[in-house]
């Protein structure tokens, strides 16, 4: 055990020395203008690769469009005039969320028209399976007795 | 009102079963250009024969034809042959003009394919981090667009132009407007 204790201590330190390095990570700071940069890139569609970001992605157009955005916010562009720089070139399909304008707004409004009709079916349907309560079934009771003594009779 | 939620119920399957039927016909890799009907980007761009920039003004009062090409765009080859019997064919018309943007791509790859593939004789911006590509909406090769004299975007073809495309495609447009 005693042969042992050194190469333990070293691995405590290792665990330790691990624990300190995200503390480490964090203390870098990140330029303000990348931040945007990247706030802007990750709401665009990657026009060649279907549903990724062009912050994501690997492709060299994603990376090009990245170095457009880049260039535009250095220049001091806003936010909304350069999502509107790729939207007059590529349309909305740029915005990987789509906007709710136009025909779009379809899309966002649709799920719940779709949820109040589901409702209104539900409802209506449930008010018919529940077992009417208002009279019970009336019995004709003298013909019932009827009926009873005559098939009786037959048996016998 | 039975009949009033199976009228709803049917006509919902039946609006779903239209939109996917006319969703099978889209192409996702086709994305409609904005820019179509509009006016097209202006760029002052560098040549790749080194000599005097492009200016797309300097175009203006013709119908201009903009060919985005690569030696890295397999279907850039397949189209070269048309490229190169259009400009002749349309050599002597004055009032329709060519002109390519190599984009994406190295001032070598860019000559050795005009080189191997013959030039068909119009000037090529060179465009190696596809500025002007991207200001044009372009998001594949090859791409071309059709501009009318007056700077509007006409037309955009996304893929290879093919036999008998100035015909079919760019003739009819040129003639409905003057």
């Amino acid at each position: 055990m005693n042969i042992k204790k050194p190469s333990f201590a070293l691995l405590m330190l290792l665990v330790v020395g691990l624990w300190a390095v995200p503390s480490i990570a964090t203390e870098q700071h990140e330029d303000p203008t990348e931040a945007l940069v990247r706030e802007i890139a990750k709401t665009l569609r990657c026009a060649v690769c279907q549903n990724q970001s062009i912050y994501e992605s690997n492709s060299d157009l994603a990376k090009d469009m990245l170095s457009v955005i880049r260039t535009k916010v250095a220049a001091g562009e806003p936010e909304s005039a350069i999502r509107d720089y790729f939207f007059q070139r590529y349309g909305d399909y740029i915005y990987l969320e789509p906007t709710a304008q136009g025909g779009n707004r379809l899309l966002w409004i649709g799920p719940f028209i779709a949820l109040i009709l589901g409702a209104l079916a539900l409802f209506s349907a449930l008010k018919k399976w529940q077992p009417s309560q208002s009279r019970p079934p009336e019995v004709d009771k003298d013909a019932f007795r009827n009926r009873l003594k005559s098939e009786m009779d037959k048996i016998d | 009102m039975k009949n009033l939620w199976k009228v709803i119920l049917l006509s919902v399957v039946v609006i779903i079963l239209v939109l996917f039927a006319l969703g099978l016909e889209n192409d996702p890799r086709n994305i409609p250009s904005p820019l179509v009907g509009r006016p097209a980007p202006l760029f002052s761009a560098p040549a790749l024969d080194d000599g005097p920039p492009i200016v797309m003004e300097s175009f203006r009062g013709r119908w201009l034809l903009v060919n985005f090409w690569g030696s890295w765009c397999g279907s850039c080859v397949r189209e070269h042959s048309y490229l190169i019997e259009l400009a002749r064919k349309t050599a002597k018309r004055n009032d329709f003009v060519m002109i390519g943007v190599d984009f994406k791509d190295t001032k070598e790859g860019g000559r050795s394919f005009l080189a191997s593939l013959g030039n068909p004789g119009y000037r090529h911006v060179f465009d190696p981090d596809q500025k002007v590509a991207i200001d044009w909406g372009v998001y594949g090769a090859p791409e071309t667009y059709l501009v009318d004299p007056t700077g509007i975007v006409r037309y955009k073809q996304v893929g290879p132009l093919y036999d008998g495309w100035f015909e079919q495609i760019a003739l009819p447009i040129m003639e409905k407007k003057p």
